[in-house]
């Protein structure tokens, strides 16, 4: 990490430069990400990854277009290069703009700001967190009777990453968030029924305190040996339509897919029309109704401890809660300064960045649906017969983030109110309509998983948070799994 | 540049042996790119990059240690990698560990460098205008895509002795048209050469797929003959491909786990190839990340599995000879090509009695690696097949099948070979149309 003034010094220079060149709008942002990793297979440590990603990212508006660059060199000559080129490039692209890019007036913060880990990374030695994957692999052993556990793949992470953003309309951040994430892929055996497989990601803000918090080894000991029942035991799922429990794992993911994402106001303009593709919501279209009261999804970056936390955004602009859907009705975009000026309103401080070589681009952070009243308990008892799927494996959405698909790892068959045998691959195939529509009863609990969400070209791969509580939905035909 | 670039990876590799560790290797990679974004018709930004690279490998007493930076000087290097050391001495051995290996003769490939993409670097507008001119000929609404230029120095040091450069330069473009109502198609091209015309067909097609496919109908659910094209097959057959990585087989990931050299996995018809020396094609490369030299294979051969792809570790590991596709840790594909058939597209269409030819896909997702259970979705132009004739615009689909019953189903390949590279295909990829029989056609029940 650069000192503070250097760094200070090194992006208020480029933006002064900027602007002196003829850019009407000027940003400069020294990113660094740093990480260390240790990964392993069945328990035996395969390596240990060293990371550090530094350097500057530069953006300016000339005449209407807008132009990026960036460098790892970080001397005054290497950024004026980089300058002069962001600006001539951008030049040279004007005489194909229809539409010169502007950003919208904004609030804009002067501030520092640091997550503390609760418990730092050095705190553990290097042989107490590589005797952490031998556990793990260990309890996965343990745990599995019958079938054979084939392969543990596990990733641990520990990362930071700092920033310092300032712009030519004042803005100057400085941030520095500490991150831990575990990656993990299982796969149990059996010779006649065949192999289960699950990949899950734990990411949060903050330092190995979270260790502690996820219980890992117990965690996995528990879901080996659901899995090999899974694998043993589990029956073909109705072919009726039934009423549907969906777990917080799943609820989480559709909030992601089928509100976050089509609510990044650039999305909506077409502005990833070729990559991340465009949005089922329209401009104009706020206002609209696309649910039923419970369908309320907040996107919050401010949630302490999150792994999609920040303070301000990488324009500079105040994060605060955003509530897409509201009581059914399409309600916020996500913006950054850009799409706010089309749209006519503030930023809401959606502009997040991966690294010194990414622009900053409209993003989620943590997503969820807003909780209700009920418990698990609740939601189950007057099913007469029914599904509750607890954890997925596949998923997918289409561009427009309108026909979704996730087919259940964890599921239980439900009759007359009470959880029975496991069910196997229930796919629900559902539109994103149909999903807000006719969830019928919320539960009152939040949790949140962590995933790293994609967008961007060249692609930027964000930490996020999405949750939210299980809910029910009535009469729904559970899809083909596979052939 | 290259003497600086080497001079960096050399200095890595000594300063390596000083702290002690017994081997190393530093690949140093400088790159400038230049990447022009269009939506709407219009440059929606104009992205510029240079920047250093550095990815050291450590092994002390059989333990590794990967290292990557992107740095402002050495001396953060040299001081992580003394602190590595240290934790060097606590890690256990690697199952993965094997030397790596001594140096063998290079032969360079010719032809890597165009000096008109370096030109272009500084200026790519032009090619924006190309495509953008080139959609619109068709009555679309809007076109959006990539125009993506780069110039990559690489240099390998290893402390077994290896010490090489190589220069080259790519390009990919890729153009997404929409034509109102509800149309879209989408095309990319890729090489490493500039290819102004590559350009302007991605356009022209994408702008006929989205003309063609206005007006969609709904399509019944079930089983279909399906005609992929190049993007939609090279998006199937990067994921195979990967998968015949020797490291995804011994971590799990891979439909080849349980599977050997020799095995029927596929279709007669199909043959792929994973070819680095093939120069037009932008992964290219004469040497690998441990020296190896580079060589083109077959990675299925008449439907047979030849072989998995290896780096010399998990070549160790599996009693198989490296097939110069490291990746320190992960060996993988550089550029892959699938052998063409005898069949135009028309002739394939005339062929099928009831399918549907899928233009273009994304969210590739499974739900089992070993078994090869996936889905994924339409995106852009879908066509209904019947009796051999093309007869209507469908709405999107999702195909919901096994990777293996997709190989094993191939029924027909195009006589003509297109070079795909996009978001969804990011192994250069050169393949024709297919044709697969039986495919499970889903969409939602609500």
């Amino acid at each position: 990490m650069l000192r503070g003034d250097v760094m200070e010094d090194l992006v208020l220079y480029a933006v002064d430069y900027a602007r002196g060149a003829g850019a009407t709008y000027a940003e400069a942002r020294y990113h660094r990400n740093s990480l260390r990793s240790i990964v392993s297979n069945n328990g035996l440590i395969l390596g240990v990854g060293s990371e550090v990603v530094e350097g500057i990212g530069i953006r300016v508006v000339v005449g209407g277009a807008l132009g990026f660059s960036a460098t790892n060199r970080l001397e005054r000559s290497s950024i004026k290069a980089a300058v002069d080129r962001a600006i001539a490039q951008a030049k040279n692209a004007l005489r194909l703009m229809k539409h010169p890019v502007e950003l919208a007036e904004s609030r804009l913060g002067r501030a520092k700001y640091s997550v503390l880990e609760a418990k730092r990374f050095d705190s553990l030695s290097f042989e107490e967190k590589a005797g952490f994957h031998s556990e793990l692999w260990k309890a996965l052993s343990r745990s599995i009777g019958e079938a054979k556990a084939s392969a543990l793949f596990v990733e641990y992470v520990e990362s930071f990453e700092e920033k310092a953003v300032a712009n030519s309309d004042g803005a100057f951040i400085e941030s520095r968030v500490p991150r831990i994430a575990l990656f993990y892929n299982l796969v149990i055996t059996h010779p006649q029924k065949g192999s289960i497989q699950r990949w899950e990601t734990l990411g949060a803000s903050g330092g190995l305190e979270w260790l502690d918090k996820w219980g890992l080894i117990n965690k996995l000991e528990e879901d080996a040996k659901t899995y090999e029942k899974i694998l043993l035991t589990a029956i073909e799922p109705p072919k009726d339509p039934i009423d549907l429990v969906i777990g917080s794992e799943i609820v989480g993911l559709m909030v992601h897919e089928s509100c976050g994402h089509p609510s990044e106001a650039d999305r909506i303009l077409g502005r990833e029309a070729a990559q991340a593709g465009k949005s089922f919501i329209k401009k104009g279209m706020a206002g609209e109704n696309i649910g039923n009261e419970n369908a309320t999804v907040i996107d919050d970056p401010s949630i302490p401890g999150s792994y999609g936390f920040y303070l301000y955004d990488d324009e500079g602009v105040p994060a605060k809660p955003r509530y897409l859907y509201k009581e059914g009705v399409i309600n916020e975009h996500l913006h950054n300064r850009w799409t706010a000026k089309i749209y006519g309103v503030e930023s809401n401080a959606a502009a997040r960045s991966m690294d010194y070589k990414s622009e900053p681009i409209v993003r989620m952070a943590n997503t969820y649906l807003k909780p209700g009243n009920y418990r698990l308990e609740e939601l189950i008892e007057d099913v007469e017969l029914g599904v509750y799927v607890k954890s997925y494996m596949e998923w997918n959405i289409d561009d427009e983030r309108w026909s979704q698909r996730y087919v259940g790892l964890e599921a239980y068959l439900i009759e007359r109110g009470e959880i029975k045998d496991f069910v196997r691959n229930p796919a629900l195939e559902i539109t994103t309509g149909g999903f807000y529509s006719n969830i019928d009863a919320v539960g009152r609990e939040v949790k949140f998983y962590a995933g790293t969400c994609g967008k961007g070209e060249p692609p930027q791969g964000v930490p996020v948070w999405f949750g939210g509580p299980d809910v029910r939905l009535r009469k729904v035909r559970l899809g083909v799994s596979v052939a | 540049m290259n003497e600086e670039l080497l001079r960096i990876s050399e200095d890595l590799v000594k300063r390596a042996s000083v702290e002690g560790f017994n081997e190393s290797a530093a690949l140093s990679i400088n790159t400038r790119r230049t990447m022009l974004k269009i939506a709407n018709s219009e440059p929606s930004v104009i992205q510029h990059w240079n920047s250093l690279s550095v990815i050291t490998y450590l092994a002390k007493d059989r333990r590794i240690i990967i290292m990557e930076f992107h740095p402002r000087d050495e001396s953060e290097i040299y001081k992580s990698m003394a602190d590595l050391l240290k934790v060097a001495a606590k890690v256990m051995e690697s199952p993965l560990y094997a030397p790596l290996p001594e140096p063998i003769e290079v032969k360079p490939l010719e032809g890597l460098v165009d000096r008109e993409v370096i030109e272009r670097l500084e200026e790519p507008s032009t090619l924006a205008e190309v495509a953008i001119e080139a959609a619109h000929r068709e009555k679309i609404d809007s076109v959006a895509g990539t125009i993506d230029l780069w110039y990559r120095e690489k240099a390998l040091s290893t402390s077994s002795g290896v010490s090489l450069h190589e220069d080259s330069t790519g390009f990919q473009a890729y153009l997404r048209a929409f034509a109102e109502p509800s149309g879209s198609g989408q095309w990319s091209t890729c090489s490493t050469r500039l290819n102004s015309r590559g350009v302007e067909e991605a356009a022209l097609t994408a702008a006929k797929y989205a003309v063609e496919s206005r007006y969609r109908e709904k399509v019944e659910v079930g089983k279909y003959d399906v005609i992929m094209s190049p993007m939609v097959f090279g998006n199937l057959l990067e994921l195979t491909v990967r998968m015949a990585s020797a490291f995804n087989v011994l971590m799990g990931l891979s439909m080849f786990m349980g599977r050997k050299p020799g095995d029927k996995v596929a279709s007669d018809k199909l043959r792929v190839f994973d070819e680095p020396r093939n120069t037009e094609l932008p992964r290219a490369t004469s040497f690998d990340d441990e020296g190896v030299p580079t060589h083109n294979k077959a990675v299925i051969d008449g439907g047979v599995l030849k072989t998995l792809l290896h780096n010399s570790k998990t070549a160790s590991k599996m009693g198989a000879t490296t097939t110069g596709n490291a990746g320190w840790i992960s060996p993988a594909p550089w550029n892959i090509t699938v052998g063409r058939g005898g069949y135009s597209l028309d002739e394939m269409i005339g062929g099928v009695k009831r399918g549907i030819l899928v233009t273009n896909n994304w969210y590739t997702r499974l739900q089992n690696y070993v078994e090869g259970v996936f889905s994924t979705v339409s995106r852009d132009a879908v066509f209904l097949i019947e009796n051999g004739k093309v007869t209507k615009s469908i709405e999107k689909i999702r195909m919901a099948d096994r990777l293996p019953n997709i190989l094993n189903n191939i029924e027909a390949l195009g006589k003509e070979a297109y070079n795909i590279m996009w978001w969804e295909v990011t192994i250069p990829s050169k393949l024709p149309y297919v044709l697969i029989k039986d495919v499970s056609v889903t969409k939602p029940t609500l």
